[in-house]
């Protein structure tokens, strides 16, 4: 039997409510990405060509995309930067940073939308076979989650404006950069399989 | 409920059948015990006035002995089957030399066989399609190459006990070798569509003299070739 | 934190109160309506389709017009005054389509079956147990006064009705429902061409889709809440078992569905946008097995989602009524956890037969095979806890005691399965349609039903009638028996599952043919039998709500938390948070008067609560 006596006063959590439920996310995200991930390594290990051989000729722009690489990583530093300030509780410091980390993003899907446009003049589209469809399928759907992580960016932005944080109230600022980090951090490997694989 | 299991007719299926029966004693026994041991407990221990219930927390023992009982029973099964399971599936394990090799084709509804004639090869002229209708001799190893042209269906004979899906652009290898002349239906086993409940073919085992025949009146070069 | 904000009383809207609340245990009673409903319509599509198994070529009764209407054009019976009348109109041509002359035609029967799974599994059980009992419980028994983040809370289940009614718009577009099973298998559901269904296979992918949202967003809170906000006191290892498994299943939850969500936005692509992932075409087409390994990665979690909190209620219905602590609190914990583990490497056991390479086969065998372990440490406790116990056969009791039982042979018919040898044989047959419903009927639903009638009194401040929740038990558990334990017996014989009709399946197959088509018969009166008693439920349910015998505080004698709140439940829950001074479970303490001591009292005085 279990009796000892216990702590009158709830303990404060090490993780807050909102810190954990966007770590708790990021785990369907990761399932989600897993799933996606897992079927372009299925169609890629399981075709010898690869581009198979109906695309050859087609070539994915490593090179645009790798410095879209670096810029979304550093988009990642800046916004760490944003963090950091905050915690020193410098609201025009977090300003800035977000600002710049906001251009970042919108720059790294501005470059990818125009390398979409190219490919598709070139003929590379979703029906062309499991090659476009996926391509277009997992970066696009990344895509999506840095749209959505601008969206949310500048929401905060906005909010940082508005003085709503402070250096012991940024739970905003918090789970943002939280989100940012993993959307940014989930690129390399997208980049790495799908464009150098 | 192991006399409603099909006459079985393949050479793998009585290790099918003894695995089977393995499992129906062995759970059998389980699913008494529990039972009984239930239903002593439910009349044993109900409330009666003035019965307190014995404060028990739990036993390490017992938990130890359940567990390590329960796994040793299921690798002692697995065990046992896996040899059986590569017996049927693995096509590295399959009889080599098969002595009759058809194309089992399904399509929304029906089985298509083809059996490549004399020149065992497939895409020949020789080639001999039929629907539904698959012919092969009795102590006969059979290989079968499996295929769809639409959606996925499943090459079922219960008194084989086999069953393999058959997809599209896929070929997958199965064998058999049946032990009793007769007809067999060759229901579709996987979802297909509205005519799934209808799609059946027809496995006939022959004599090997009845077989011999049909093969000739087939393709009678053949017979002229002496083979 | 903020304790007292909650507590101050003020009065609310009519909207904010009973349609979108905030409150966790009004959205629980919402998703448990919400739940009986469905259960009903998947009951109900169940006992439509049941009927064409057993008179594949007779006419439906009321449903299908009378054979005297069709040959002579006259109209005798009040239903077939409604039938002509719906004949004459519109929508004539759907009932041409569907029930040429009241007999329904195969590719209606698929509709209703994929229908009738989608709507058990997605629709009913999911909401019930997880939805329902999870809001409701667990801020309750962990002693907090409301989930972490009730505005995402009231999202989750406004999401299911969206999804729900997603669902239902299936059956009223061009082409009909998605009749691909409820797995829809690729290259079936991939394209219209194979069955014709249009618009009803997308939809099926977006309500499930729109559902995930939904679970995702639920099972966000539920890891929070039971995270961070427990009263004082209460450690892990002192959670009631419900609390643990549905915080168990809230992680399966969150990281099984969106592989399902990644694989229809896949499906759906192929259904609009022209992609090939799941349809092999000649060059370099895409992998029909892909979609059975996504599907089957999110399904096998998904039926442990189904039975896990149902395995939490036995364990709180089975202590508190035999007045004993449960008999090895940690192991159930741990094993638990262990299924919740193992579910995640055991999905190719669905696709023994699939072209899956046979190495991979024997794996999955292996690890199939070892979710007997922790399951049969679940049962032998669960027996241990009865055992030299004081056993009280109350409504809920016996639907705990059924639960053990039903679910003990639906795990080992599941051994069978997962033997691969065997399974070549049992595949696709009726057997495993009996291990279905022998786990999620036998199993989550009995749970389901012992759960409600345990805390209606907590929900609703009144008693259900006991009589005629015994009523509903033994018919239910009479019926069920009757409805599912001869599919075993089809399934050995070989009769096929997703068949429509059964008299030609058992033309040459089987020898029996007659018996089988008796014993289709019999199944069918049996499941009309099993869905009348539900009526029972219902009615009992609704009327116990306005009518049923007032309950206290504490009627069963419970320790956990959730019986120190007042009845009816107020918002906020507890005047005072609890503090929890020892596990969930102490029955009959050696030298304590009472034979409970609740977690909420302190060392060495009496326990209150209940009168
Ligand atoms: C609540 C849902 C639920 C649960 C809990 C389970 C539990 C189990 N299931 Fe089941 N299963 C389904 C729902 C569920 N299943 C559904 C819906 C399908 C069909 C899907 C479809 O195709 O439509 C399915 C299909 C299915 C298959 C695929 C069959 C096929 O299509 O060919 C297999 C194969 O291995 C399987 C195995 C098992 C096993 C081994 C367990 C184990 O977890 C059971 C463990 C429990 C016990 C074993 C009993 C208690 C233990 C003891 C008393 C100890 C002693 C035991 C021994 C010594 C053996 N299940
Ligand atoms: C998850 C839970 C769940 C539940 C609770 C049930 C409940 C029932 N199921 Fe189901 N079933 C599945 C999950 C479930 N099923 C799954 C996953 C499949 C596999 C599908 C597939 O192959 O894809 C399946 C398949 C399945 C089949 C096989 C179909 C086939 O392969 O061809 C059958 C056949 O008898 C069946 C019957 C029943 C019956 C009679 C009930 C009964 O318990 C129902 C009790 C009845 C009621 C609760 C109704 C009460 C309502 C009224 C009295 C009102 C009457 C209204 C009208 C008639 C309109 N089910
Ligand atoms: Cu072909 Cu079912
Ligand atoms: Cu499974």
């Amino acid at each position: 039997m279990e009796t000892q006596n216990n702590i009158d006063v709830r303990e404060r959590p090490p993780l807050s409510n909102a810190r954990l439920a966007i770590l708790v996310l990021l785990g369907a995200e990761t399932m989600l990405f897993s799933g996606l991930i897992g079927t372009f390594l299925v169609f890629r290990v399981g075709n010898v060509t690869w581009p198979p051989p109906s695309h050859i000729g087609i070539e994915l722009p490593r090179v645009v995309t790798g410095i879209n690489t670096a810029l979304l990583l550093i988009s990642g530093y800046t916004m760490f930067q944003a963090w950091r300030a905050i915690q020193k509780d410098s609201v025009k410091q977090l300003r800035n940073w977000l600002l710049i980390t906001g251009i970042l993003g919108l720059l790294f899907l501005g470059i990818q939308g125009s390398e979409w446009v190219q490919l598709i003049r070139k003929g590379l589209t979703l029906q062309s076979g499991v090659y476009g469809g996926i391509f277009y399928v997992l970066i696009g759907c990344h895509a999506v989650h840095v749209l959505s992580a601008v969206i949310w960016l500048f929401i905060v932005l906005g909010m940082a404006m508005a003085g709503r944080f402070s250096a012991d109230r940024y739970t905003g600022v918090d789970t943002c950069t939280i989100y940012w980090i993993f959307v940014v951090a989930l690129w390399p490997i997208l980049y790495v399989l799908v464009y150098l694989s | 409920m192991l006399r409603w299991l099909p006459e079985n007719i393949s050479t793998f299926g009585q290790g099918v059948d003894t695995l089977f029966s393995a499992i129906y004693y062995i759970t059998l026994i389980v699913l008494i015990l529990v039972m009984a041991t239930l239903i002593i407990f439910l009349i044993k221990y109900r409330h009666q006035e003035g019965k307190k219930a014995t404060y028990i927390e739990g036993s390490t023992t017992l938990e130890i002995i359940w567990t390590a009982a329960t796994t040793v029973i299921v690798f002692v099964l697995a065990m046992f089957s896996y040899p059986q399971w590569n017996k049927i599936k693995s096509p590295n394990q399959f009889p080599e030399n098969p002595d009759v090799v058809v194309q089992v084709s399904g399509k929304q509804f029906n089985w298509d066989m083809t059996y490549p004639g004399p020149d065992n090869e497939f895409g020949t002229d020789d080639d001999l399609d039929l629907e539904n209708e698959l012919h092969v001799p009795r102590n006969a190893v059979v290989h079968i190459r499996l295929t769809s042209q639409d959606v996925i269906h499943s090459f079922f004979v219960p008194q084989l006990r086999l069953k393999q899906d058959a997809l599209p652009n896929r070929f997958i290898n199965v064998w058999f070798e049946a032990t009793k002349a007769g007809r067999y239906e060759i229901p579709c086993a996987e979802l297909c569509g509205f005519g799934h409940s209808e799609m059946r073919g027809y496995l006939n085992v022959h004599e090997q003299t009845d077989y011999d025949a049909w093969v000739q009146e087939r393709w009678p070069q053949e017979a002229e070739g002496g083979q | 934190m903020h304790d007292n904000e909650h507590t101050s009383h003020h009065e609310e809207s009519f909207l904010r109160k009973y349609v979108f609340s905030l409150d966790h245990k009004t959205i629980g009673k919402q998703f448990l309506i919400y739940g009986l409903i469905m259960f009903f319509l998947g009951g109900g599509l169940a006992l439509l389709f049941r009927w064409k198994l057993a008179y594949p070529e007779k006419p439906l009764p009321i449903i299908g017009v009378s054979q005297q209407y069709l040959d002579e054009g006259e109209v005798v019976t009040g239903a077939d005054r409604m039938w002509e009348r719906i004949y004459e109109s519109d929508e004539e041509e759907w009932l041409e389509l569907y029930m040429p002359a009241g007999v329904m035609t195969d590719a209606f029967y698929n509709m209703l079956f994929t229908m009738h799974a989608t709507v058990m599994v997605f629709f009913v059980i999911v909401p019930i147990l997880v939805g329902a009992f999870g809001n409701f419980l667990i801020p309750l028994m962990i002693g907090t006064r409301d989930m972490a983040f009730p505005i995402l809370n009231m999202l989750s289940f406004w999401f299911a009705v969206l999804a729900a009614i997603i669902m239902m718009a299936g059956f009223f577009v061009p082409g009909g429902h998605a009749a691909a099973g409820w797995t829809g298998y690729t290259p079936l559901s991939a394209d219209a061409q194979w069955t014709g269904v249009e618009w009803g296979q997308i939809l099926w992918g977006l309500s499930l889709f729109v559902q995930g949202l939904s679970s995702l967003v639920g099972s966000i809170n539920y890891i929070t809440t039971v995270i961070n906000m427990r009263a004082p006191g209460m450690t892990f290892f002192r959670l009631p078992l419900v609390i643990w498994s549905l915080f168990i299943v809230a992680v399966l939850l969150l990281l099984a569905f969106p592989v399902l969500s990644s694989a229809i936005v896949l499906l759906v692509f192929d259904r609009l946008a022209g992609t090939t992932f799941f349809t092999a075409t000649a060059e370099g087409g895409g992998d029909p097995l892909l979609w059975q390994h996504l599907f089957w990665f999110f399904g096998h979690p998904e039926v442990y989602i189904l039975i896990l909190p149902g395995m939490g209620i036995a364990s709180e219905l089975i202590p508190v009524f035999s007045r004993k602590p449960i008999f090895g609190y940690r192991s159930m914990v741990y094993a638990m956890i262990a299924i919740a583990f193992l579910g995640w490497i055991v999905w190719g056991h669905h696709m023994f037969q699939s072209g899956m390479r046979p190495g991979l086969g024997s794996i999955f065998m292996t690890t199939t095979m070892l979710i007997a372990v922790p399951s049969a440490i679940k049962t032998f406790n669960w027996l241990g806890t009865m055992f030299r116990g004081s056993i009280r056969f109350t409504a809920p009791m016996l639907h705990g005691i059924a639960f053990v039982s039903m679910f003990v042979i639906g795990g080992l018919s599941g051994i069978y399965m997962a033997n691969t040898p065997v399974d070549v044989y049992i595949h696709d047959t009726y057997f495993i349609v009996a291990h279905i419903h022998y786990v999620v009927f036998g199993g989550s639903l009995f749970a389901v039903f012992g759960g409600i009638i345990f805390w209606f009194p907590k929900m609703y401040g009144r008693y259900m009638n006991d009589v005629l929740s015994k009523i509903h038990f033994w018919l239910t558990f009479i019926a069920f028996n009757c409805t599912f334990f001869p599919m075993h017996i089809l399934g050995v014989g070989g009769h096929r599952r997703r068949i429509s009709n059964p008299l030609a399946e058992a033309v040459e197959v089987v020898t029996q043919e007659q018996t089988f088509a008796d014993m289709n018969i019999f199944i069918t009166m049996s499941a009309f039998t099993l869905g009348f008693a539900q009526l029972i439920l219902v009615f009992n349910f609704f009327w116990s709500m306005y009518k049923g015998k007032t309950a206290e505080q504490n009627p069963w004698h419970v320790n956990t938390l959730e019986w120190e709140a007042p009845t009816p439940v107020p918002h906020g829950n507890f005047g005072q948070i609890p503090t929890v001074y020892r596990g969930p479970y102490e029955y009959s303490v050696p030298g304590e008067e009472a034979d409970w001591t609740p977690q909420a009292q302190p060392e060495h005085a009496p326990a209150t609560g209940g009168d």
